[in-house]
């Protein structure tokens, strides 16, 4: 007889079937997991239930998000099919059923254009769940501004005033203790031509004018630029693991250089005067969709609960870990590749609430 | 007995194997024995009547406790499919409802490898089909259905 095998590793999830025919193996890893309930209500065989989100969430409670009990899992697949976030994998003979064709797919995607991307870093900012990363290579300072600066050694009467005037900590100075032998306070002054940038505020504040600087930008202006120099360069990368394509980057990108697309589409509701105001939804959401709005003055509020829903996934975590149910998460419409299966169908179908 | 048992099985086997136009070679070679064995089971030879009255009686057992015994006795699937396949005499349908979900464990249970998947649906072999209902016990969505077929039809 064919017996799933399940093995806990910390609150990581893996549930297996061997047959001499095939492998068949769904793995949960709870760090991605974002406590919607999905995998729960598609499950044919009600083999999963979810935690208590709310307290696994706020309090760091020691449990996994889900539990899957594996004398009632078939080990069908359709949990990880339907998972907004990849949470579920599952496989079979090792390959993912991502790859195979049969197994219908969420449409979901995000990716940042190379050839768009000013590598301005909000993206990074505000991704909710840090799955951004902006690399990028700046250009030369020295290049951008050039010019010429000599200091007169004879007429310096080492004062040290350029030196602690200099913005660019660009003016160094060795100060020098007189002696019966050596009898005067001139040391080694040094300009370092990396750092200059030919403001010229050492020069209009030497009290002897033993500086000559100019500066070339001051007097050819933009032309003496080479568009070259100016360039910033760089590349992003998104951890698919960690993003929830929920639109953030697409919506704080100043050119458009950042695309999502969602699998679902819907509608929050929520019921202002039923929220006590927990914070739970806050707490929960993976994609910063709520917030307590800042009153312009005391008393001047008018919701308890702030949503942006351009930034919603349409998960419900938020409805689950509701303590009074004050939130009502609907979904319209799913996108999902086509299966010629029915049962599939009709049970991606019913995600539509 | 048990090994007498098995060689009652595959002595009724091989009878029918010869039956259905096999050379004793090739039920030599199906059933992985001698040549001179196959030879002087069919002459009646080294083997009791008592033991092919039991395989006889094991043979019209219900399809499951037909498939399931003789598995344990051979403890070889490829031996028993041959044995089933060939001593069984009844055919059957096979009808997978659209509220399979594609889970495979028909296909992981069955001792007669009749069961594939197909897009997410299970497909039943009826050539290998021993009607054994295995499959129908542990289909979660009661997706399977099989009967009998009726002599002729």
């Amino acid at each position: 007889m064919v017996a799933n095998v399940k093995e806990v590793n910390a609150k990581e999830i893996n549930v297996k079937r061997t047959s001499p025919e095939e492998k068949r193996e769904l793995t949960f890893k709870d760090e991605i997991c974002v406590g919607c309930g999905i995998c729960e209500k598609i499950c044919p065989v009600q083999a999963i239930e979810l935690g208590p989100i709310c307290a696994i969430v706020r309090n760091g409670a020691e449990e996994s998000k889900i539990s899957i009990d594996e004398d009632k899992c078939v080990l069908c697949g359709m949990c990880s099919s339907a998972c907004p976030v990849d949470a579920l994998e599952f496989d079979i003979d090792e390959k993912n059923i991502k790859e195979i064709e049969e197994y219908p797919k969420l449409i979901k995607n995000a990716e940042i254009s190379d050839e768009e991307c000013i590598y301005c870093k909000a993206c990074e900012t505000a991704c909710p769940r840090d799955a951004i990363t902006i690399a990028r290579v700046l250009p030369e300072r020295t290049k951008l501004v050039t010019g010429e600066i000599e200091i007169d050694k004879d007429t310096c009467i080492s004062c040290g005033v350029c030196e602690e005037m200099c913005p660019a900590d660009a003016i160094t100075m060795e100060h020098h203790e007189p002696t019966s032998a050596e009898p005067t306070v001139s040391s080694d002054i040094n300009v370092d031509k990396e750092k200059c940038v030919y403001c010229l505020i050492c020069k209009k504040s030497c009290p002897v004018d033993a500086i000559k600087a100019v500066c070339r930008s001051c007097s050819y202006g933009e032309y003496d630029l080479n568009p070259e120099d100016t360039e910033i360069k760089g590349s992003s990368f998104i951890d698919e693991e960690a993003c929830v394509d929920c639109g953030w980057c697409q919506e704080i990108c100043p050119v458009d250089a950042a695309k999502v697309e969602k699998a679902f589409e819907g509608e929050l509701i929520i019921d202002q005067e039923t929220c006590q105001t927990c914070g739970a939804c806050i707490d929960v959401c993976p994609c910063n969709v709520l917030s307590f709005p800042s009153p312009n003055a005391s008393g001047d509020i008018d919701e308890k609960v702030k949503s942006d829903e351009k930034y919603c996934i349409y998960c419900g975590a938020c409805e689950n870990a509701c303590p009074v149910e004050a939130i009502e998460v609907k979904r319209t419409d799913i996108r999902h590749t086509p299966t010629k299966s029915k049962s599939w169908d009709k049970k991606l179908e019913s995600l539509k609430t | 007995m048990p090994k007498h048992i098995v060689s009652g099985l595959k002595y009724l086997t091989a009878v029918e194997l010869i039956r259905d136009g096999f050379s004793q070679k090739d039920v030599a070679k199906i059933l992985e024995m001698d040549r001179s064995t196959v030879s002087h089971y069919l002459n009646g030879r080294n083997l009791s009547w008592n033991s092919i009255e039991v395989a006889e009686i094991i043979t019209n057992f219900c399809s499951k406790d037909f498939l399931t015994l003789t598995y344990a006795l051979l403890n070889d699937a490829e031996k028993t499919r041959i044995i089933i396949k060939t001593c069984s005499k009844k055919t059957y349908q096979a009808k997978v409802e659209d509220s399979c979900i594609g889970c495979g464990l028909c296909a992981d249970t069955c001792l007669m490898n009749a069961i594939i998947l197909d897009d997410l649906k299970a497909e039943i072999d009826t050539e290998w089909c021993c009607g054994c209902l295995m499959c129908g016990d542990v289909c979660p969505t009661n997706s399977i259905k099989i009967s009998e077929e009726e002599n002729g039809s």
